[in-house]
């Protein structure tokens, strides 16, 4: 009796709990990838001390669990691959085509209707594969994964069960300041091809729900980890990092909003010491970074809470659903066993063969990954706030890449792009691929700055002008008349000019109101249009007030 | 839905195996010599598949089945007739799987499908399926663009 009472008061004893736990650490949580390209410009110029503090994300209660606790975590990625065309028929692989337009005898799974698999799904796998620094199966073969679900028409999911195209490899990432920092190596156990199934849209109201089978049959390469991340932060940043890579090879758009990358995670605790893992579980529908985070710190805490009460063997292996408006989870389905899938080879395809020569040839055509590019800017020593975030965007790497290309120095052309540019993009929700300022004139602007051609705050007034009209410094600079004035004759003559009409002012700087030579400064700028060189400007006003 | 029960069940069998391409071959063959040596070929591949798929006992013996625990995974329903019909048509399947096991196939390669070369790869050029109406005028329960289904969300 009693047993019972407090098992009917906990659950919401907990959800009260938890509740408060992640409402408190709402908004305070982010993922510098999240969402699309222009969201990556904020707290761009801040140095790092302002938003470090390290280690003091998480909430108490959180690591006063995880002083007891030892949280396991392994992420399964799915990606959608940006083909033309579906893994296995001609369909058009269109994300927003018309509902159950995109469909054809053998995505639909009709009488007769064989597969024939898209070149461009095993190239993409051999990409993403050696990404991962996987090994490749060299022979690898698709097999077919059994269960009745109304998105999916065939009755069963063309995928590789025991012979993986790639496996066993890694991926290399560096935790931001603000979450600790550090650099962390996470295991890639393998990655495989399959099919995606349809899209069930359930109504909420009315007992039915609808289904567009368009996305029956797009390719999706999965990508497992090794169950080796320990922490939200730790599973958020991989599951970033493979967005990263995503996009850097091109092998999909990464979106998570869209569905096109979705990370499922298996998350299981442990006291510290116990070398066998924990019940695992696993979480769905988490499509934003923070979700990640925040799915896992949840979980961390409802299992702790069941291991603190005695009631570990109440957490089951089952199949939860994270509800964002919620901030919780809530069990979807207990885990069919992985024999219910009864898999078996699929007789319909032949074997992936790949050849060394070919592996090389992709081997060779891969761009500079996220990872080697972090290393390499600060190899050049950028700060690692600046080397993350210009190696976070793929259009961001390589536009600052265009521009140091040019000779400009290094450091000035990160804190432009960082700043002001970022600024520019995150105002006008662009994406650094549509400002007109091309990384040429970027280099030469940096360049009229630093050779005192132009003043730094007239630099900046023409950066919008370029970013948003395009054109040359060299041209607006002539156009408008911008050069600076550096001919100290030229400064004098203002300067004499300036002093002579303001006798009041002149009587009281001397009578001991220095402030006012800023008064004086800026009247010569107005004078000059802005053109007059700052430090010379001064100069000079120095000595003729104090003559 | 006898067929789905049926593929159910053979592939729930501890050595997993594709019987539906063996099956039809099996059956077409006209020769009493080249239904043997397909039989030694194809009961090869079920043991090297049994092994590699399998995380349970390689036990030659198969269980019998549990006609209503497949009907469950097949999300089909059966009457209490039904299972029972069923039960005796499955056991005789499988006992003659159970038979077929028993072929000395140690010296053959293995092949998992029927003989295709490598490499039959395709362009990624889309094409649109012309008749696509007609796949959609057959579906049962198709509304406003959509394929209604009953809703399953947490229905386990």
């Amino acid at each position: 009796m009693s047993t019972t009472l407090l098992r009917t008061i906990q659950p919401n004893q907990f959800s009260l709990l938890a509740t408060a736990l992640f409402r408190r650490r709402t908004g305070n949580f982010s993922v510098r990838c999240c969402g699309s390209q222009t969201t990556t410009t904020h707290e761009a110029k801040q140095p790092s001390q302002s938003r470090v503090a390290p280690k003091n994300h998480r909430s108490n209660k959180l690591d006063e669990i995880l002083k007891d606790y030892e949280a396991v975590i392994g992420i399964e990625t799915h990606v959608q691959l940006s083909t033309l065309t579906k893994a296995f028929c001609s369909c058009p692989n269109n994300y927003g085509s018309y509902p159950n337009t995109s469909i054809c005898p053998v995505c639909m799974g009709l009488p007769g209707a064989l597969p024939v698999l898209n070149s461009k799904v095993v190239e993409f796998g051999v990409r993403l594969g050696l990404a991962l620094n996987c090994d490749l199966s060299l022979k690898s073969k698709f097999d077919r994964k059994q269960y009745f679900y109304p998105d999916l028409p065939k009755g069963y999911q063309i995928s590789q069960f025991d012979i993986p195209i790639a496996s066993g490899g890694y991926v290399d990432l560096d935790i931001p300041l603000e979450f600790g920092g550090g650099h962390r190596r996470f295991g890639i156990t393998r990655v495989h091809m399959e099919e995606d199934a349809g899209k069930l849209l359930h109504s909420d109201t009315g007992d039915y729900s609808q289904v567009d089978l368009n996305r029956a049959g797009v390719p999706l390469l999965e990508i497992v980890s090794e169950p080796d991340m320990r922490s939200g932060i730790e599973a958020a940043e991989y599951a970033c990092e493979m967005q990263r890579i995503v996009r850097y090879l091109g092998v999909g758009n990464g979106n998570m909003q869209e569905g096109s990358l979705r990370c499922d995670v298996n998350i299981s605790i442990r006291p510290i010491g116990q070398a066998e893992f924990g019940t695992k579980v696993e979480i769905k529908n988490l499509n934003a970074f923070s979700a990640i985070s925040r799915a896992i710190d949840y979980e961390i805490s409802r299992q702790a809470l069941l291991y603190n009460q005695g009631q570990a063997d109440q957490i089951v292996t089952e199949t939860r659903l994270w509800e964002e408006g919620a901030q919780k989870s809530v069990t979807m389905r207990k885990k069919e066993g992985l024999a219910d899938y009864r898999y078996f080879p699929e007789p319909d395809l032949p074997e992936v063969i790949l050849t060394q020569e070919y592996v090389d040839g992709i081997r060779a055509s891969l761009p500079e990954l996220p990872e080697a590019k972090r290393r390499r800017y600060k190899a050049m020593g950028l700060g690692m706030q600046d080397v993350l975030f210009l190696a976070n965007d793929v259009s961001v790497a390589e536009y600052f890449d265009a521009v140091i290309g040019k000779g400009a120095e290094v450091k000035s052309v990160a804190n432009w792009i960082m700043s002001d540019i970022a600024a520019y993009l995150k105002n006008e929700k662009l994406s650094i691929n549509d400002i007109k300022l091309t990384p040429q004139e970027l280099a030469e602007l940096i360049a009229a700055i630093k050779d005192g051609t132009i003043s730094g705050k007239i630099g900046k007034e023409i950066l919008f002008e370029l970013l948003a009209k395009g054109g040359t410094v060299k041209g607006m600079i002539k156009a408008k008349d911008l050069v600076q004035i550096t001919d100290p004759a030229e400064i004098e003559k203002m300067v004499i000019k300036v002093v002579s009409e303001n006798p009041k002012q002149l009587e009281q700087y001397r009578s001991g109101k220095t402030k006012l030579q800023g008064y004086f400064a800026g009247q010569v700028m107005k004078m000059s249009k802005g053109k007059a060189n700052p430090g010379l400007l001064n100069k000079i006003l120095l000595e003729k007030l104090n003559a | 839905m006898a067929s789905r029960a049926l593929l159910a069940v053979i592939s729930a069998s501890p050595n997993r195996c594709f019987i539906s391409s063996s099956w039809i071959k099996i059956q077409s063959s006209s020769s009493s010599s080249s239904l043997s040596l397909h039989l030694q070929r194809h009961s090869r591949k079920i043991q090297l598949i049994g092994r590699s798929y399998s995380s349970e006992t390689k036990s030659s013996e198969f269980q019998p089945p549990d006609v209503s625990s497949l009907a469950e995974t097949a999300r089909i329903s059966l009457t209490p007739a039904e299972v029972e019909e069923c039960e005796t048509k499955i056991r005789r399947v499988i006992d003659w799987f159970g038979q077929l096991q028993q072929v000395d196939v140690n010296s053959v390669e293995p092949s998992i499908r029927a003989e295709m070369e490598g490499g039959n790869l395709r362009e990624d050029a889309p094409e649109t399926f012309e008749n696509s109406e007609s796949i959609r005028a057959s579906i049962p329960s198709f509304e406003e663009a959509y394929l209604k289904v009953p809703k399953i969300l947490n229905k386990e």
